[in-house]
């Protein structure tokens, strides 16, 4: 398995690189040495690497900037720095960066073996983390409409709630990304953006489920006993008020009042409104809508 | 009309949607073309009609006949009986709740008789969904006749002159709110629609929205020509979709008409209107916190004055008025401000559009002079409480949502007027009422409401932020039986400085609730605090339940339904609770049709029947 995995070590002096190869070649890795930021980047130009290893103060382009470059054009790519200085400050900057792990110079055999082990296993356990991530982009269409509209409103006063409305309809949630993209469109700050979504209870950050129940919580509900169905509902499908099944087929909400009291309790799941309902009778109703694919 | 020999009114109100009247009107026009009727019955969408809990509801004109609860598969029998044989179908016909009457003309029925209908007048007679149905109901006369004859100084002297006050909750007059915005001199000014209804419990703005949108726009027309203001914008709850499109195509209708946009009617007055769509605060049906919103902003309510007549939307003059009072506006306009005043009291005049939901035979939305007692409303309309003969009884109706409070049953005489509700510690809010019985606890409806002002406070001024939350953990702490002598003082004082501190009306009014519970129900509060006993059952903690082996019939209907299986005993002998297994949810207490539950206080070990006699 360790010769799959492809690291490249850059250091202005030759004899780290030499000391690096020797040492985890005969772990099984591949090495390749790159003398400084450019000929690193040069190198993974040609061919993709799962680790940099990566010196900070290099004459010309240096780690910092290697980093960044890193961070930008081969995301996948694992960093760890090796540095004579653990200063706070550079160890701080790179961090924030998102290396994995440093190694302090001068270093044993033991120590570069051990912070290399341990990458490998980090990464292997983030992999899922990541892909899930990656699933939570969007599609650059999706992206492209909602440019498309934010433009759309630009020279419009007052437009951000109806433009948040519009973004909740076309991605489904309000993740930070989508934000921020309304924040740079409308020319709005993206705190005054978030203080507008965080207050109105219609705008979710959360990603919904396929079918979005709705249980009215209004007076008449109340008096007709809706608590009891919300307990039911949340004890069979084990989520909360304002959360997502895990397999992402419902969430559910609370709504003050639907304004439709004379068939109390009632409970909306996409847009069809169910009356009268009962702790009986509720699940019955949610099941219905299991086999359904997602709302249009 | 004229070409047919009956209309079919469906309903289509957002309650008999949900119970599926859209199909039923296919169901309908299939089946009449069927039978080759289909230019012979004239099958119409209408707005809500009110009865909302026997939908779908159905209304043959011109006779008048009202089918009530009417599905798909009951189509085609009433086809056949009643448009191909002539015989109207019993049946469908409503039913008295407490005889056996029943009452086929739609006039007759008590929940109809007694209303007079103003502002809900094309209710169930016109299309919403159509300009030409309201233009035949004189539509669009009010607002030709303002822009075209009227000066601004004209207008506001009729709708001063009829009395009228905001509908919305405030009851602020109409007239002297136009007045007072006319007077500021601005290169723009805005008329605007606050059809933020957020009161739980209250859908009349939906429904008048939904049933009859022109008249909203036709009364907004005018008040834009009163004051002088060229832009204006409807908002809308979210939560109301099918409002925001009906409202949407009367727009548009209105202005391909003219009668909407630039150059009305060849006058020279513009008027734009757009619909703006709220996300979900019910603090923004707050004025200055609505136009915020508008504005895109987060929506907090600031310090008045200036009041928004003078410095509202973007800086500029504005006028916020309600749903129901915009609706009321165009008659005004055409007959007059003493027609208007012939009816309701002195200070309050006209009708009223309200809510009637919870605990209550007949559910829905009705109109009645104001002055009418909450007597006549419960009773003559309402058909009275249901579970009359299992023992439950009128306890306490709540007006005026989380802002209101709980009016008692020993002032069930109380006149329907701003003043004399502003009396009894409520408030006549925008027209909810909600109804309650013998098994409601009043300290459960005041941490309901409670629950909701706290989820609901915009978080501006921390004596409404932090002080309902705190009142709300006393709340929790009363109904888990943590209550502690001295309590009751603490929600009072902690009351009226909730009230003293804040800013606007939802933190001025959020205590409502608690006080007029503390001050109609205090022996309740009381009894949950030392005795550690709700005596409804419904607060779980504070409760034991047995079972009256006096009266018990043992017909096992509670044994069935106890879903902890605490229950036992043999068939038509006395049942007994296994008090370990109970989960106190009060299932038997409702499933009982023999009152034989006794309702006593935590943990109580002695002899169930001494509870009887307190």
């Amino acid at each position: 398995m360790a010769d799959d995995i492809k690291i490249l070590v850059v250091d202005d002096e030759p004899v780290v690189i030499k000391s690096c190869k020797r040492i985890l070649e005969a772990e099984g890795y591949n090495i390749d040495g790159a003398s400084g930021g450019r000929e690193a980047i040069i190198a993974m130009e040609q061919k993709p690497y799962d680790f940099v290893i990566t010196d900070l103060k290099m004459p010309e382009v240096d780690g910092i900037t290697l980093i960044k470059w890193i961070k930008k054009s081969r995301p996948e790519t694992g960093v760890l720095i090796i540095t004579g200085y653990p200063s706070q400050e550079t160890i701080k900057d790179a961090l924030e960066l998102g290396i994995i792990d440093y190694v302090p110079k001068p270093f044993t055999p033991v120590v570069l073996m051990d912070v290399v082990a341990r990458a490998i296993e980090w990464k292997q356990k983030s992999v899922p983390a990541e892909a899930k991530k990656k699933e939570e982009e969007f599609p650059p269409s999706m992206m492209a409409e909602l440019d498309r509209m934010i433009s759309s409103y630009r020279d419009k006063p007052g437009s951000l709630i109806p433009v948040l409305q519009r973004a909740q309809e076309i991605v489904g949630y309000l993740p930070p990304i989508v934000q921020k993209r309304i924040s740079k469109g409308l020319n709005i700050p993206a705190a005054e953006v978030h203080g507008v979504v965080s207050f109105y209870s219609f705008f979710t950050m959360q990603p919904r489920g396929d079918h979005i129940i709705k249980v009215c919580l209004g007076t008449a509900c109340y008096v007709k006993g809706i608590d009891e169905v919300l307990d039911k509902i949340k004890e069979n499908l084990h989520i909360g008020v304002g959360e997502i099944t895990e397999d992402r087929k419902f969430s559910l909400e609370a709504v003050r009042c639907l304004g439709a009291c004379g068939l109390a309790p009632v409970m909306v799941i996409d847009h069809d409104t169910h009356s009268a309902v009962t702790p009986k009778k509720v699940m019955q109703i949610i099941d219905e809508y299991r086999t359904v694919g997602a709302k249009a | 009309m004229g070409r047919f020999r009956a209309n079919l009114m469906v309903c289509a109100g957002s309650g008999c949607v949900a119970t599926k009247s859209l199909k039923v009107k296919e169901a309908f026009e299939k089946e009449l073309k069927k039978r080759g009727l289909e230019n012979e019955i004239d099958v119409v969408l209408t707005g809500c009609n009110g009865f909302c809990a026997q939908g779908p509801i159905i209304t043959v004109h011109p006779d008048e006949i009202f089918y009530e609860k009417i599905q798909v598969e009951d189509v085609p029998y009433l086809v056949e009986e009643h448009f191909v044989k002539g015989r109207p179908v019993e049946k469908f016909m409503y039913k008295e709740p407490t005889g056996k009457l029943t009452i086929p003309s739609m006039h007759e029925i008590p929940f109809f008789k007694h209303q007079v209908l103003r502002v809900l007048r094309n209710k169930g007679i016109i299309d919403p969904e159509k300009i030409e149905d309201y233009i035949t109901r004189d539509g669009y006369l009010a607002s030709a006749k303002a822009v075209t004859e009227m000066t601004p100084r004209e207008i506001i002297e009729v709708v001063k002159d009829s009395g009228i006050r905001g509908r919305g909750g405030a009851g602020f007059p109409t007239g002297v709110k136009w007045e007072s915005c006319a007077r500021m001199v601005s290169d723009r000014k805005y008329m605007c629609c606050n059809g933020d209804e957020g009161d739980p419990g209250a859908f009349m703005d939906r429904s008048i929205m939904e049933a009859d949108p022109h008249a909203v726009i036709e009364g907004m027309i005018i008040g834009a020509k009163a004051i002088g203001a060229s832009k204006g914008y409807i908002y809308v709850r979210a939560e109301y979709p099918l409002a925001v499109h009906r409202l949407q195509l009367a727009i548009d209708a209105a202005t391909e008409a003219g009668l909407l946009g630039k150059n009305i009617l060849d006058s020279g007055f513009d008027f734009d209107l757009e619909i703006y769509q709220g996300a979900g605060a019910f603090v923004c049906g707050e004025s200055t916190a609505l136009m915020f919103s508008i504005e895109g902003r987060r929506g907090m309510p600031r310090l008045t004055p200036p009041r928004s007549t003078e410095s509202g939307l973007w800086g500029k003059p504005t006028v916020l008025n309600n749903v129901e009072t915009l609706a009321a506006i165009p008659q005004i306009i055409l007959n007059g401000a003493d027609w208007f005043k012939s009816l309701g009291t002195e200070k309050s005049t006209g009708t009223k559009v309200f809510s009637l939901t919870g605990a209550i035979n007949n559910t829905g939305l009705v109109e009645v002079p104001m002055g009418m007692t909450i007597r006549q409303i419960i009773y003559d309309i309402g058909g009275g409480v249901p579970g009359a003969r299992r023992g439950r009884k009128f306890k306490a109706v709540q007006m005026g949502g989380p802002s209101g409070g709980c009016i008692p049953e020993s002032l069930i005489d109380t006149p329907v007027t701003f003043e004399d509700i502003q009396k009894t510690g409520a408030i006549m809010g925008s027209g909810g009422m909600v109804f309650m019985d013998n098994t409601n606890c009043m300290v459960g409806m005041a941490k309901f409401f409670l629950e909701f002002t706290t989820d609901e406070s915009c978080g501006k001024c921390p004596p409404c932020r932090v002080g309902t939350k705190i009142m709300l953990d006393k709340l929790n702490d009363l109904a888990e039986g943590r209550g502690k002598e001295g309590d009751i003082e603490i929600l009072e004082e902690l009351s009226y400085d909730i009230i003293e501190g804040s800013l606007c009306g939802l933190g001025q009014s959020a205590p409502n609730p608690v006080l007029t519970t503390i001050q109609y129900f205090r022996d309740e509060y009381e009894s949950h605090i030392k005795d550690k006993w709700c005596k409804v059952g419904v607060c779980r903690k504070l409760t034991t339940f047995f079972i009256n082996e006096k009266v018990c019939t043992g017909c096992g209907a509670c044994m069935r339904a106890c879903p902890s299986k605490a229950i036992i005993g043999e068939k038509k002998k006395p049942h007994r609770i296994i008090q370990e297994v109970c989960i106190q949810c009060r299932t038997c207490y409702d499933t009982c049709r023999f009152k034989s539950i006794i309702i006593g206080p935590a943990d109580y070990k002695g002899d169930p029947m001494a509870l009887l006699e307190e």
